[in-house]
Protein backbone atom coordinates (compact mmCIF):
# COMPACT_ATOMS: atom_id res chain seq x y z
CA UNK A 1 0.00 0.00 0.00
CA UNK A 2 1.39 3.70 -1.03
CA UNK A 3 1.93 6.01 1.60
CA UNK A 4 -0.88 9.01 1.00
CA UNK A 5 0.33 11.97 -0.64
CA UNK A 6 0.09 14.71 1.69
CA UNK A 7 0.13 18.57 0.55
CA UNK A 8 2.39 18.76 3.27
CA UNK A 9 4.21 16.91 1.79
CA UNK A 10 4.77 19.27 -0.87
CA UNK A 11 5.64 21.67 1.34
CA UNK A 12 2.10 23.59 1.60
CA UNK A 13 -0.45 23.52 4.57
CA UNK A 14 -2.35 20.26 5.19
CA UNK A 15 -6.15 21.32 4.49
CA UNK A 16 -7.14 20.00 7.80
CA UNK A 17 -4.35 22.22 9.50
CA UNK A 18 -5.99 25.02 7.14
CA UNK A 19 -9.18 24.51 8.25
CA UNK A 20 -8.56 24.23 11.92
CA UNK A 21 -7.24 27.31 11.90
CA UNK A 22 -9.52 29.35 10.13
CA UNK A 23 -12.11 27.68 12.74
CA UNK A 24 -9.46 29.43 15.21
CA UNK A 25 -9.71 32.76 12.99
CA UNK A 26 -13.54 32.51 12.79
CA UNK A 27 -14.34 31.90 16.75
CA UNK A 28 -12.33 34.37 17.82
CA UNK A 29 -14.12 36.89 15.63
CA UNK A 30 -17.33 35.33 17.46
CA UNK A 31 -15.82 35.77 20.79
CA UNK A 32 -14.56 39.48 20.03
CA UNK A 33 -18.42 40.77 20.58
CA UNK A 34 -18.20 44.57 19.57
CA UNK A 35 -14.34 44.76 19.54
CA UNK A 36 -11.84 46.06 22.08
CA UNK A 37 -13.73 49.63 22.34
CA UNK A 38 -17.38 49.35 22.92
CA UNK A 39 -16.19 47.13 25.58
CA UNK A 40 -13.91 49.16 27.34
CA UNK A 41 -16.31 51.91 27.46
CA UNK A 42 -18.62 49.08 29.36
CA UNK A 43 -15.81 48.26 31.49
CA UNK A 44 -15.48 52.12 32.45
CA UNK A 45 -18.93 52.18 33.24
CA UNK A 46 -18.36 49.31 35.36
CA UNK A 47 -20.86 47.50 33.26
CA UNK A 48 -20.12 43.62 32.81
CA UNK A 49 -20.48 42.69 28.83
CA UNK A 50 -22.28 39.88 27.43
CA UNK A 51 -19.45 37.43 28.27
CA UNK A 52 -18.82 38.50 31.49
CA UNK A 53 -22.35 37.69 32.12
CA UNK A 54 -22.90 34.50 30.77
CA UNK A 55 -19.52 33.62 33.40
CA UNK A 56 -21.26 34.74 36.61
CA UNK A 57 -24.59 33.23 35.17
CA UNK A 58 -23.15 29.92 34.97
CA UNK A 59 -21.63 27.25 36.87
CA UNK A 60 -17.77 27.25 35.34
CA UNK A 61 -16.94 25.06 32.66
CA UNK A 62 -20.89 24.63 31.75
CA UNK A 63 -21.64 26.70 29.02
CA UNK A 64 -22.39 24.97 25.87
CA UNK A 65 -23.22 27.56 23.25
CA UNK A 66 -25.44 27.34 20.37
CA UNK A 67 -24.61 29.29 17.20
CA UNK A 68 -21.52 31.11 18.15
CA UNK A 69 -20.78 31.58 14.28
CA UNK A 70 -24.60 32.99 13.83
CA UNK A 71 -24.29 36.56 11.98
CA UNK A 72 -26.73 39.12 10.44
CA UNK A 73 -28.39 37.46 7.31
CA UNK A 74 -30.33 40.09 5.70
CA UNK A 75 -27.64 42.61 4.58
CA UNK A 76 -24.40 40.97 3.61
CA UNK A 77 -22.93 44.00 4.45
CA UNK A 78 -23.52 43.64 7.87
CA UNK A 79 -22.14 40.53 8.29
CA UNK A 80 -18.59 40.94 9.27
CA UNK A 81 -19.92 43.29 12.21
CA UNK A 82 -22.77 40.99 13.42
CA UNK A 83 -20.92 38.35 15.79
CA UNK A 84 -23.18 36.00 17.52
CA UNK A 85 -25.51 38.37 15.63
CA UNK A 86 -25.55 40.10 18.94
CA UNK A 87 -27.54 37.25 20.97
CA UNK A 88 -25.31 34.87 22.92
CA UNK A 89 -27.21 31.92 23.87
CA UNK A 90 -26.98 28.00 24.94
CA UNK A 91 -26.91 25.76 27.36
CA UNK A 92 -25.97 25.93 31.05
CA UNK A 93 -25.77 24.86 34.44
CA UNK A 94 -27.05 27.39 37.26
CA UNK A 95 -26.28 25.74 40.69
CA UNK A 96 -26.08 22.28 39.22
CA UNK A 97 -29.02 22.43 37.24
CA UNK A 98 -29.46 22.83 33.70
CA UNK A 99 -31.07 26.13 32.10
CA UNK A 100 -31.72 27.99 28.61
CA UNK A 101 -29.62 30.97 28.28
CA UNK A 102 -30.08 34.10 26.35
CA UNK A 103 -27.86 37.37 26.89
CA UNK A 104 -28.16 40.07 24.82
CA UNK A 105 -24.80 41.72 23.45
CA UNK A 106 -25.79 45.24 23.73
CA UNK A 107 -22.12 46.07 21.74
CA UNK A 108 -22.99 44.11 18.33
CA UNK A 109 -25.59 46.66 16.68
CA UNK A 110 -27.41 46.87 19.98
CA UNK A 111 -28.42 43.21 19.97
CA UNK A 112 -30.83 44.37 17.70
CA UNK A 113 -33.47 42.13 16.88
CA UNK A 114 -32.87 39.96 13.91
CA UNK A 115 -33.88 36.44 11.25
CA UNK A 116 -31.08 34.92 12.55
CA UNK A 117 -30.71 35.59 16.13
CA UNK A 118 -34.61 35.57 16.58
CA UNK A 119 -33.89 31.62 15.24
CA UNK A 120 -31.22 30.68 17.93
CA UNK A 121 -34.33 32.30 20.84
CA UNK A 122 -36.56 30.37 18.98
CA UNK A 123 -34.28 27.11 19.68
CA UNK A 124 -33.79 27.76 23.20
CA UNK A 125 -37.17 28.01 23.93
CA UNK A 126 -37.82 25.25 21.96
CA UNK A 127 -35.72 22.89 23.59
CA UNK A 128 -36.28 24.41 26.94
CA UNK A 129 -40.02 23.79 26.73
CA UNK A 130 -39.81 19.91 25.67
CA UNK A 131 -36.72 19.02 28.22
CA UNK A 132 -38.05 20.98 31.31
CA UNK A 133 -35.34 23.42 31.40
CA UNK A 134 -35.97 27.42 33.35
CA UNK A 135 -35.15 29.71 30.79
CA UNK A 136 -33.15 33.15 31.64
CA UNK A 137 -33.28 35.93 29.47
CA UNK A 138 -30.16 38.80 30.39
CA UNK A 139 -32.27 41.78 28.49
CA UNK A 140 -30.21 44.81 27.18
CA UNK A 141 -31.39 45.58 23.31
CA UNK A 142 -32.19 48.64 21.35
CA UNK A 143 -35.53 46.78 19.48
CA UNK A 144 -35.79 45.52 16.15
CA UNK A 145 -32.68 45.96 13.65
CA UNK A 146 -33.12 48.86 11.59
CA UNK A 147 -33.38 48.94 8.28
CA UNK A 148 -33.87 45.18 7.79
CA UNK A 149 -37.71 45.22 9.21
CA UNK A 150 -38.53 48.16 6.89
CA UNK A 151 -41.13 47.56 4.26
CA UNK A 152 -43.24 45.25 3.39
CA UNK A 153 -40.59 42.30 2.75
CA UNK A 154 -39.09 43.23 5.89
CA UNK A 155 -41.74 43.01 7.69
CA UNK A 156 -42.98 39.79 6.32
CA UNK A 157 -39.74 38.02 6.33
CA UNK A 158 -38.60 39.09 9.52
CA UNK A 159 -41.98 39.41 12.18
CA UNK A 160 -44.42 36.80 12.57
CA UNK A 161 -43.02 33.89 11.25
CA UNK A 162 -42.97 32.27 14.59
CA UNK A 163 -46.81 32.48 15.99
CA UNK A 164 -45.47 30.89 19.17
CA UNK A 165 -42.70 33.82 19.66
CA UNK A 166 -44.39 35.64 22.42
CA UNK A 167 -46.92 32.39 23.74
CA UNK A 168 -46.26 31.81 27.70
CA UNK A 169 -47.36 28.58 28.71
CA UNK A 170 -45.65 28.16 32.11
CA UNK A 171 -44.32 25.03 31.45
CA UNK A 172 -41.05 25.96 32.96
CA UNK A 173 -40.15 28.99 34.46
CA UNK A 174 -39.06 31.79 32.76
CA UNK A 175 -36.65 34.43 34.37
CA UNK A 176 -35.45 37.83 33.23
CA UNK A 177 -32.94 40.86 33.99
CA UNK A 178 -33.15 44.19 32.72
CA UNK A 179 -29.84 45.36 32.43
CA UNK A 180 -29.50 48.20 30.46
CA UNK A 181 -32.08 49.76 27.41
CA UNK A 182 -34.24 47.35 26.81
CA UNK A 183 -36.62 48.38 24.19
CA UNK A 184 -38.90 45.79 21.99
CA UNK A 185 -38.33 42.05 22.19
CA UNK A 186 -36.24 42.22 25.17
CA UNK A 187 -38.61 44.37 27.08
CA UNK A 188 -41.28 42.01 25.96
CA UNK A 189 -39.32 38.87 27.34
CA UNK A 190 -39.00 40.65 30.50
CA UNK A 191 -42.72 41.16 31.40
CA UNK A 192 -43.27 37.46 29.97
CA UNK A 193 -41.41 35.92 32.86
CA UNK A 194 -42.03 34.88 36.04
CA UNK A 195 -38.96 37.06 37.51
CA UNK A 196 -37.71 40.37 36.78
CA UNK A 197 -34.76 41.76 38.13
CA UNK A 198 -34.43 45.26 37.08
CA UNK A 199 -30.79 46.92 37.63
CA UNK A 200 -30.93 50.95 38.67
CA UNK A 201 -29.96 52.69 35.40
CA UNK A 202 -31.66 50.48 32.99
CA UNK A 203 -35.06 51.31 31.27
CA UNK A 204 -37.76 49.08 30.44
CA UNK A 205 -39.98 50.13 27.29
CA UNK A 206 -41.99 49.62 24.34
CA UNK A 207 -39.38 51.73 22.33
CA UNK A 208 -36.62 54.00 23.03
CA UNK A 209 -36.79 57.49 24.74
CA UNK A 210 -35.43 58.83 21.37
CA UNK A 211 -38.34 57.28 19.49
CA UNK A 212 -40.70 58.26 21.49
CA UNK A 213 -39.46 61.90 21.21
CA UNK A 214 -40.17 62.07 17.57
CA UNK A 215 -43.69 60.44 17.68
CA UNK A 216 -45.02 62.42 20.22
CA UNK A 217 -42.92 65.40 19.76
CA UNK A 218 -42.12 66.12 23.09
CA UNK A 219 -38.89 65.11 25.23
CA UNK A 220 -39.33 61.96 26.88
CA UNK A 221 -36.70 61.11 29.80
CA UNK A 222 -35.83 57.37 29.66
CA UNK A 223 -35.81 57.26 33.27
CA UNK A 224 -39.09 59.21 33.51
CA UNK A 225 -40.71 56.78 31.11
CA UNK A 226 -39.38 53.72 31.78
CA UNK A 227 -36.61 53.36 34.85
CA UNK A 228 -36.25 51.51 37.48
CA UNK A 229 -38.67 53.32 39.76
CA UNK A 230 -42.00 53.49 37.56
CA UNK A 231 -41.66 49.93 37.12
CA UNK A 232 -40.81 48.68 40.83
CA UNK A 233 -43.61 51.57 41.98
CA UNK A 234 -46.39 52.44 39.49
CA UNK A 235 -46.38 48.71 36.84
CA UNK A 236 -44.92 46.16 39.00
CA UNK A 237 -42.94 44.85 36.09
CA UNK A 238 -39.80 44.69 38.33
CA UNK A 239 -40.04 41.95 40.79
CA UNK A 240 -36.67 43.22 42.65
CA UNK A 241 -34.65 46.25 42.11
CA UNK A 242 -30.34 45.93 42.75
CA UNK A 243 -27.63 48.38 41.69
CA UNK A 244 -25.34 46.09 39.72
CA UNK A 245 -25.43 43.21 37.15
CA UNK A 246 -23.35 40.80 39.94
CA UNK A 247 -26.58 41.60 42.42
CA UNK A 248 -29.30 41.11 39.50
CA UNK A 249 -27.86 37.48 38.26
CA UNK A 250 -27.51 36.65 41.84
CA UNK A 251 -30.98 37.26 42.43
CA UNK A 252 -32.01 34.88 39.25
CA UNK A 253 -30.09 32.74 41.20
CA UNK A 254 -31.74 32.65 44.22
CA UNK A 255 -35.49 32.85 42.61
CA UNK A 256 -34.51 29.85 40.54
CA UNK A 257 -33.70 28.01 43.91
CA UNK A 258 -37.27 28.39 44.91
CA UNK A 259 -38.30 27.33 41.51
CA UNK A 260 -38.52 23.79 40.33
CA UNK A 261 -37.33 22.88 36.59
CA UNK A 262 -40.34 22.31 35.16
CA UNK A 263 -44.46 22.20 35.64
CA UNK A 264 -44.11 18.40 36.17
CA UNK A 265 -42.17 18.89 39.19
CA UNK A 266 -42.29 19.62 42.84
CA UNK A 267 -39.35 22.48 44.13
CA UNK A 268 -36.72 21.34 45.17
CA UNK A 269 -35.85 21.13 48.95
CA UNK A 270 -32.95 22.55 51.04
CA UNK A 271 -31.55 21.80 54.39
CA UNK A 272 -33.53 23.48 57.08
CA UNK A 273 -30.97 26.57 58.39
CA UNK A 274 -29.98 26.78 61.98
CA UNK A 275 -31.81 28.70 63.95
CA UNK A 276 -34.89 28.26 61.99
CA UNK A 277 -38.16 29.22 64.38
CA UNK A 278 -36.00 30.49 67.14
CA UNK A 279 -38.39 33.78 66.71
CA UNK A 280 -40.90 32.27 67.07
CA UNK A 281 -41.46 32.96 71.34
CA UNK A 282 -41.37 36.55 70.95
CA UNK A 283 -44.31 36.24 67.70
CA UNK A 284 -47.07 37.62 69.32
CA UNK A 285 -45.11 40.52 70.65
CA UNK A 286 -44.97 41.62 66.99
CA UNK A 287 -48.32 42.67 66.79
CA UNK A 288 -49.55 45.22 68.70
CA UNK A 289 -51.67 45.72 71.53
CA UNK A 290 -54.25 47.82 70.12
CA UNK A 291 -56.39 47.12 67.00
CA UNK A 292 -55.89 50.84 65.32
CA UNK A 293 -52.39 50.12 65.58
CA UNK A 294 -50.20 48.76 62.42
CA UNK A 295 -46.71 47.03 62.19
CA UNK A 296 -45.13 45.51 59.37
CA UNK A 297 -46.22 41.77 58.38
CA UNK A 298 -42.91 41.12 56.82
CA UNK A 299 -41.01 40.62 60.41
CA UNK A 300 -43.78 38.23 61.15
CA UNK A 301 -43.10 35.95 57.73
CA UNK A 302 -39.73 36.22 58.99
CA UNK A 303 -40.21 34.95 62.33
CA UNK A 304 -41.97 31.97 60.69
CA UNK A 305 -39.77 30.61 57.87
CA UNK A 306 -36.72 28.95 57.63
CA UNK A 307 -33.97 31.14 58.75
CA UNK A 308 -33.22 33.35 55.55
CA UNK A 309 -35.30 31.88 53.09
CA UNK A 310 -37.82 35.26 52.73
CA UNK A 311 -37.51 36.35 49.12
CA UNK A 312 -39.94 39.09 48.93
CA UNK A 313 -41.67 40.23 45.18
CA UNK A 314 -42.75 43.37 43.93
CA UNK A 315 -41.83 45.22 47.37
CA UNK A 316 -42.31 48.48 46.15
CA UNK A 317 -45.64 47.83 44.28
CA UNK A 318 -48.80 46.96 45.71
CA UNK A 319 -47.36 47.75 49.81
CA UNK A 320 -50.33 46.70 50.96
CA UNK A 321 -50.22 43.21 50.48
CA UNK A 322 -47.11 41.13 50.42
CA UNK A 323 -45.75 38.46 48.45
CA UNK A 324 -42.97 36.25 48.31
CA UNK A 325 -41.02 33.18 48.46
CA UNK A 326 -39.75 31.01 51.38
CA UNK A 327 -39.31 27.92 53.18
CA UNK A 328 -40.93 25.88 55.57
CA UNK A 329 -39.15 22.74 57.03
CA UNK A 330 -36.49 23.28 53.61
CA UNK A 331 -39.53 23.41 51.22
CA UNK A 332 -40.62 26.36 48.83
CA UNK A 333 -43.90 28.01 50.01
CA UNK A 334 -45.25 31.21 48.82
CA UNK A 335 -46.52 33.66 51.46
CA UNK A 336 -49.43 36.31 50.47
CA UNK A 337 -49.98 38.67 53.30
CA UNK A 338 -51.91 42.10 53.92
CA UNK A 339 -49.16 44.78 55.41
CA UNK A 340 -51.02 46.94 57.69
CA UNK A 341 -48.00 49.58 58.02
CA UNK A 342 -49.46 50.45 54.44
CA UNK A 343 -52.47 51.61 54.29
CA UNK A 344 -53.75 49.67 57.46
CA UNK A 345 -53.60 46.63 54.83
CA UNK A 346 -56.66 48.11 53.21
CA UNK A 347 -56.22 46.35 49.71
CA UNK A 348 -56.09 48.53 46.59
CA UNK A 349 -56.20 47.55 42.93
CA UNK A 350 -52.23 47.23 42.89
CA UNK A 351 -52.54 45.01 45.44
CA UNK A 352 -55.19 42.79 43.51
CA UNK A 353 -52.82 42.11 40.57
CA UNK A 354 -49.55 41.87 42.67
CA UNK A 355 -51.46 38.63 44.47
CA UNK A 356 -53.18 37.53 41.20
CA UNK A 357 -49.84 37.25 39.30
CA UNK A 358 -48.37 35.42 42.46
CA UNK A 359 -51.02 32.86 43.00
CA UNK A 360 -50.19 32.20 39.29
CA UNK A 361 -46.89 31.65 39.81
CA UNK A 362 -47.07 29.52 42.62
CA UNK A 363 -50.30 27.51 41.24
CA UNK A 364 -48.07 26.96 37.52
CA UNK A 365 -45.13 25.58 39.47
CA UNK A 366 -46.78 23.72 42.43
CA UNK A 367 -45.56 26.15 45.33
CA UNK A 368 -48.23 25.57 48.21
CA UNK A 369 -49.73 29.06 49.27
CA UNK A 370 -49.56 30.55 53.05
CA UNK A 371 -52.02 33.27 53.26
CA UNK A 372 -51.95 35.97 56.59
CA UNK A 373 -54.46 37.65 57.00
CA UNK A 374 -54.79 41.18 58.63
CA UNK A 375 -56.97 44.06 56.60
CA UNK A 376 -59.79 46.08 57.45
CA UNK A 377 -61.26 45.01 53.81
CA UNK A 378 -60.69 46.50 50.26
CA UNK A 379 -59.90 50.27 49.80
CA UNK A 380 -63.60 51.77 48.32
CA UNK A 381 -64.23 54.98 46.59
CA UNK A 382 -64.07 56.80 43.58
CA UNK A 383 -60.57 56.10 42.91
CA UNK A 384 -60.74 52.35 43.49
CA UNK A 385 -64.27 52.07 41.24
CA UNK A 386 -62.04 54.01 38.00
CA UNK A 387 -59.36 51.44 39.02
CA UNK A 388 -61.38 48.53 38.12
CA UNK A 389 -61.48 47.54 41.34
CA UNK A 390 -64.31 44.91 41.23
CA UNK A 391 -62.76 43.61 37.96
CA UNK A 392 -59.51 43.32 39.86
CA UNK A 393 -61.10 41.98 42.90
CA UNK A 394 -62.64 39.57 40.76
CA UNK A 395 -59.59 38.73 38.62
CA UNK A 396 -57.86 37.94 42.42
CA UNK A 397 -60.80 35.70 43.70
CA UNK A 398 -60.94 33.33 40.70
CA UNK A 399 -56.94 32.66 40.49
CA UNK A 400 -57.46 32.04 43.94
CA UNK A 401 -60.25 29.72 43.46
CA UNK A 402 -58.39 28.43 40.18
CA UNK A 403 -55.38 27.09 42.49
CA UNK A 404 -54.92 23.49 42.76
CA UNK A 405 -51.93 23.74 45.11
CA UNK A 406 -52.65 23.37 49.03
CA UNK A 407 -53.78 26.81 50.56
CA UNK A 408 -53.58 27.74 54.28
CA UNK A 409 -55.05 30.70 55.67
CA UNK A 410 -54.06 32.47 59.12
CA UNK A 411 -56.30 35.18 60.06
CA UNK A 412 -53.83 37.05 62.82
CA UNK A 413 -56.21 40.39 63.26
CA UNK A 414 -58.90 41.86 61.31
CA UNK A 415 -60.67 40.18 58.19
CA UNK A 416 -63.26 41.85 56.59
CA UNK A 417 -66.10 41.99 54.00
CA UNK A 418 -64.90 40.67 50.79
CA UNK A 419 -61.37 40.51 51.26
CA UNK A 420 -62.36 37.38 54.03
CA UNK A 421 -62.74 35.29 51.03
CA UNK A 422 -60.29 36.75 49.06
CA UNK A 423 -57.69 35.98 51.51
CA UNK A 424 -58.59 32.38 51.78
CA UNK A 425 -61.83 32.68 54.17
CA UNK A 426 -64.16 29.82 54.28
CA UNK A 427 -63.60 27.14 51.39
CA UNK A 428 -61.40 29.56 49.71
CA UNK A 429 -58.24 27.71 51.51
CA UNK A 430 -58.26 24.05 52.97
CA UNK A 431 -57.28 24.87 56.22
CA UNK A 432 -58.54 28.16 57.84
CA UNK A 433 -56.66 28.59 61.64
CA UNK A 434 -56.89 32.23 63.23
CA UNK A 435 -54.96 33.54 66.44
CA UNK A 436 -56.80 34.64 69.27
CA UNK A 437 -56.72 37.76 68.17
CA UNK A 438 -58.62 37.42 65.40
CA UNK A 439 -61.81 39.87 64.54
CA UNK A 440 -63.61 38.99 61.71
CA UNK A 441 -67.09 40.24 60.27
CA UNK A 442 -68.75 41.79 57.10
CA UNK A 443 -67.35 45.39 58.50
CA UNK A 444 -65.61 47.25 60.82
CA UNK A 445 -67.55 47.55 64.15
CA UNK A 446 -67.15 51.70 64.21
CA UNK A 447 -68.74 51.25 61.04
CA UNK A 448 -71.21 49.18 61.76
CA UNK A 449 -72.41 51.26 64.57
CA UNK A 450 -72.82 53.81 62.79
CA UNK A 451 -74.61 52.06 60.01
CA UNK A 452 -77.14 49.91 62.55
CA UNK A 453 -77.49 51.78 65.40
CA UNK A 454 -76.75 55.28 63.57
CA UNK A 455 -74.27 56.31 66.32
CA UNK A 456 -70.72 57.75 66.29
CA UNK A 457 -67.98 57.75 68.51
CA UNK A 458 -68.82 59.63 72.17
CA UNK A 459 -72.98 59.31 71.44
CA UNK A 460 -74.45 57.54 74.42
CA UNK A 461 -74.89 54.18 73.96
CA UNK A 462 -71.91 53.94 71.37
CA UNK A 463 -69.32 51.90 73.94
CA UNK A 464 -72.32 49.40 74.82
CA UNK A 465 -72.96 48.89 70.98
CA UNK A 466 -68.82 49.03 70.07
CA UNK A 467 -68.27 46.50 72.56
CA UNK A 468 -71.57 44.18 71.69
CA UNK A 469 -70.28 44.19 67.84
CA UNK A 470 -66.54 44.01 68.60
CA UNK A 471 -67.04 40.92 71.21
CA UNK A 472 -69.07 39.18 68.06
CA UNK A 473 -65.96 39.66 65.91
CA UNK A 474 -63.65 37.55 68.06
CA UNK A 475 -62.69 33.78 66.54
CA UNK A 476 -65.05 31.72 69.06
CA UNK A 477 -68.32 31.69 67.00
CA UNK A 478 -66.17 30.95 63.94
CA UNK A 479 -64.37 28.06 65.60
CA UNK A 480 -67.29 26.82 67.45
CA UNK A 481 -69.69 26.39 63.73
CA UNK A 482 -66.11 24.74 62.27
CA UNK A 483 -65.69 27.85 59.76
CA UNK A 484 -62.46 27.83 61.34
CA UNK A 485 -60.33 24.35 61.77
CA UNK A 486 -58.29 25.64 64.61
CA UNK A 487 -57.59 28.33 66.78
CA UNK A 488 -53.50 28.39 67.35
CA UNK A 489 -51.01 30.57 70.07
CA UNK A 490 -49.34 32.73 67.49
CA UNK A 491 -46.34 30.90 69.20
CA UNK A 492 -47.06 27.20 67.57
CA UNK A 493 -47.74 29.21 63.80
CA UNK A 494 -44.59 27.48 62.10
CA UNK A 495 -45.01 24.41 63.60
CA UNK A 496 -48.69 24.19 62.68
CA UNK A 497 -48.05 25.52 58.95
CA UNK A 498 -45.02 22.68 58.76
CA UNK A 499 -47.64 19.95 59.75
CA UNK A 500 -50.42 21.09 57.87
CA UNK A 501 -48.37 21.51 54.53
CA UNK A 502 -47.40 17.71 55.25
CA UNK A 503 -50.93 16.67 55.47
CA UNK A 504 -51.96 18.35 52.11
CA UNK A 505 -49.26 17.08 50.24
CA UNK A 506 -50.46 16.24 47.32
CA UNK A 507 -50.01 12.68 46.97
CA UNK A 508 -52.10 11.53 45.02
CA UNK A 509 -50.15 13.27 41.77
CA UNK A 510 -46.54 13.39 43.47
CA UNK A 511 -47.17 16.97 44.24
CA UNK A 512 -48.04 18.25 40.77
CA UNK A 513 -51.38 20.35 40.70
CA UNK A 514 -53.34 21.55 37.55
CA UNK A 515 -52.08 24.48 36.24
CA UNK A 516 -55.46 25.69 35.27
CA UNK A 517 -54.04 29.34 35.10
CA UNK A 518 -51.02 28.08 32.88
CA UNK A 519 -52.16 30.33 29.79
CA UNK A 520 -53.35 33.00 31.76
CA UNK A 521 -51.38 37.03 31.19
CA UNK A 522 -48.44 37.89 32.69
CA UNK A 523 -49.71 41.15 33.48
CA UNK A 524 -53.48 42.49 34.15
CA UNK B 1 -28.73 69.78 49.81
CA UNK B 2 -31.67 68.18 48.55
CA UNK B 3 -35.41 68.25 48.90
CA UNK B 4 -37.40 65.47 50.37
CA UNK B 5 -41.45 65.57 50.37
CA UNK B 6 -42.97 63.46 52.98
CA UNK B 7 -46.13 62.40 51.71
CA UNK B 8 -49.37 60.69 52.88
CA UNK B 9 -50.83 57.37 51.64
CA UNK B 10 -53.95 57.51 53.08
CA UNK B 11 -56.79 59.95 53.27
CA UNK B 12 -57.87 60.69 56.63
CA UNK B 13 -56.53 63.13 59.11
CA UNK B 14 -53.59 64.42 60.91
CA UNK B 15 -53.60 62.23 64.36
CA UNK B 16 -49.93 62.92 65.76
CA UNK B 17 -46.82 64.72 65.27
CA UNK B 18 -44.17 62.76 66.58
CA UNK B 19 -41.41 64.56 65.25
CA UNK B 20 -40.02 68.05 65.60
CA UNK B 21 -38.88 71.20 63.47
CA UNK B 22 -34.59 70.55 63.08
CA UNK B 23 -34.96 67.00 63.69
CA UNK B 24 -32.95 64.51 61.69
CA UNK B 25 -35.05 61.40 61.11
CA UNK B 26 -33.87 58.04 58.94
CA UNK B 27 -35.30 56.17 55.78
CA UNK B 28 -38.53 54.45 57.22
CA UNK B 29 -38.81 56.50 60.56
CA UNK B 30 -42.06 57.49 61.43
CA UNK B 31 -42.46 61.40 60.93
CA UNK B 32 -46.43 62.00 62.13
CA UNK B 33 -49.89 59.41 62.45
CA UNK B 34 -52.88 59.96 60.38
CA UNK B 35 -56.12 58.44 61.04
CA UNK B 36 -57.21 57.25 58.71
CA UNK B 37 -60.38 54.06 58.65
CA UNK B 38 -59.87 54.31 61.88
CA UNK B 39 -56.52 52.87 61.67
CA UNK B 40 -53.51 55.10 62.75
CA UNK B 41 -51.50 55.58 59.40
CA UNK B 42 -47.54 56.25 60.12
CA UNK B 43 -45.97 58.87 57.43
CA UNK B 44 -42.64 57.69 57.12
CA UNK B 45 -39.22 59.51 55.38
CA UNK B 46 -38.24 57.41 52.43
CA UNK B 47 -34.88 58.73 53.18
CA UNK B 48 -32.66 60.32 56.02
CA UNK B 49 -32.99 64.35 56.56
CA UNK B 50 -33.69 66.72 58.78
CA UNK B 51 -36.87 68.34 59.05
CA UNK B 52 -37.31 71.68 57.60
CA UNK B 53 -41.00 72.48 57.66
CA UNK B 54 -44.32 70.92 58.67
CA UNK B 55 -47.44 71.62 55.79
CA UNK B 56 -50.17 70.38 58.43
CA UNK B 57 -51.38 70.56 62.23
CA UNK B 58 -52.49 67.83 64.12
CA UNK B 59 -56.61 67.55 63.40
CA UNK B 60 -55.16 68.98 59.59
CA UNK B 61 -57.50 66.90 57.05
CA UNK B 62 -55.03 65.58 54.52
CA UNK B 63 -55.76 63.61 50.81
CA UNK B 64 -53.99 60.75 49.95
CA UNK B 65 -50.57 61.95 47.99
CA UNK B 66 -50.74 65.29 49.95
CA UNK B 67 -47.01 66.52 50.85
CA UNK B 68 -47.07 66.66 54.31
CA UNK B 69 -43.75 67.79 55.13
CA UNK B 70 -40.45 69.12 54.02
CA UNK B 71 -37.33 67.81 54.84
CA UNK B 72 -33.60 68.12 53.51
CA UNK B 73 -30.63 65.87 52.82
Amino acid sequence: MSKPRTVAALGQPHPATEKADRYEVMRAKALAMGGPEKLARRKAAGVLNARERVDVLVDAGTFIESGLFGTSATRPEDRERSPTDGKIVGFGKIDGRECAVVVNDFTVMGASSSATNGRKIGHMKRVATARGLPMVFLGESSGARMPDHMGSRGMGALLGNDGTQYMRMRETPWVSATLGYSYGSSSWYSVLSDFNVMRKGAVLAVSSAQLASLAIKEAVDPEVMGGWKVHAEVTGFADQVVDTDEDAIAAIKTFLSYMPAHHNETPPERAVAPDSGKAMAGIAKLLPQKRTQVYDVRNIIRAIVDAGSFFELKARFGKVAVTGLARLAGRTVGFIANNPLFKGGAMDTDACEKITSFLVLCDSFNIPIVMLVDTPGFSIGTEAERKRAPGKIMNYMQALQLCTVPKISVILRKSYGQAYLNMGGGRNSDEVAVWPTAEVSFMDPTFAVKIVHGLEPGDPGFSEAFNSMNKDNEPWDMAAIYAAQNVIRPEDTRDYLIRMLEVHRQRMTNGVGQHLMHAWPTSY
Amino acid sequence: MAEIEAKTEVTGSVWKIVTELGQRVEAGETIMIIESMKMEIPVMSEEGGVIQRFLVEETTPVSEGQVVAILTT
